[in-house]
């Protein structure tokens, strides 16, 4: 009887353990929420600081017609429709200045439309 | 004082006549097409920043949906443009030698800045030098003629 509590005990306890343990590990801090606005022909803010390696959820809105805003180096593109809300994850992996554009033609400013991004160690 | 007038007259008269939209004739052709390709068109040895995949194609043809199906058709070959007969000098196919003989960055500088005084406009700014490259790319591979269609805004 006395062996069948002792194995009991150690069962629960080795339970609690590895799910206190699962929370521990998986306890991150959310990403960090950028928002840019959109609008013809310029992004708000023009230029934007991220770190190496810290995620960050990417929020892009318009307030007129569509948008996008793309890196190709950095392999993102994200595109919002008129008036409403994107959203995308985004860990930047190399340091640099890089240029993104509008991704989605918006008339005849939309050439000029960048947004630059500094990402810093 | 008639004398001075009759010169002005006529002086106008022949710039009007310069002003006629027939097609040109082949020596004027061959000037302007050599005219381009040697003296006016620079950028001669600028490489394509982009490279040639079947997404930067794909990116290419997107931009040139935009802005320049309206004059060159979606195929780049003014298939269903309804004034392509209408306009001196020509719309020219852009599958045709002429244009093909540029190089990558002559027909970027083509793109930025038009070429005057055709009715072909500068883009700088319009679009982004990353679409207007990707069209450089696309254009190297344009599809056969007639294969794209009409453009959406002559089936209305």
């Amino acid at each position: 009887m006395k062996k069948k509590v002792t194995l009991l005990v150690m069962l629960v306890g080795i339970g609690l353990a590895t799910a206190f343990w699962g929370r521990m590990v998986g306890a991150q801090p959310a990403p960090r929420r950028v928002e840019v606005v959109s609008k013809r022909f310029a992004f708000d803010p023009g230029e934007l600081t991220l770190k190496k390696g810290q995620p960050v959820v990417l929020v892009l809105k318009s307030t007129d017609v569509a948008h996008g805003l793309r890196f190709r180096e950095l392999n993102l593109d994200v595109k919002v429709d008129k008036g409403g809300t994107a959203e995308v994850p985004f860990t930047p992996t190399k340091t640099g200045d890089f240029v993104g554009h509008c991704s989605v033609f918006c008339g005849s400013g939309h050439g000029a439309m960048t947004l630059t991004l500094h990402v810093v160690e | 004082m008639r004398s001075l007038s009759l010169l002005i007259i006529s002086i106008l008269a022949i710039g009007l006549a310069g002003c006629k939209a027939t097609p040109p004739a082949k020596f004027e052709t061959k000037s302007v097409v050599f005219a381009k390709h040697h003296i006016f068109v620079g950028n001669r040895k600028q490489k394509n920043p982009l490279p040639d995949t079947v997404q930067t194609r794909a990116d290419g043809k997107e931009a040139f949906t935009h802005y320049c199906v309206a004059c060159h058709g979606m195929d780049g070959q003014n298939t269903g443009v309804p004034f392509v007969d209408h306009l001196s000098p020509p719309v020219p196919s852009l599958a045709s030698p002429d244009v093909q003989q540029y190089t990558d960055g002559q027909l970027k500088w083509v793109l930025d800045n038009g070429i005057w005084p055709s009715g072909m406009p500068g883009s700088k700014g319009t679009l982004s030098d990353d679409e207007l490259w990707s069209i450089v790319v696309f254009l190297r591979h344009l599809p056969p003629a007639g294969s794209q269609g009409t453009p959406d805004m002559y089936n209305h």
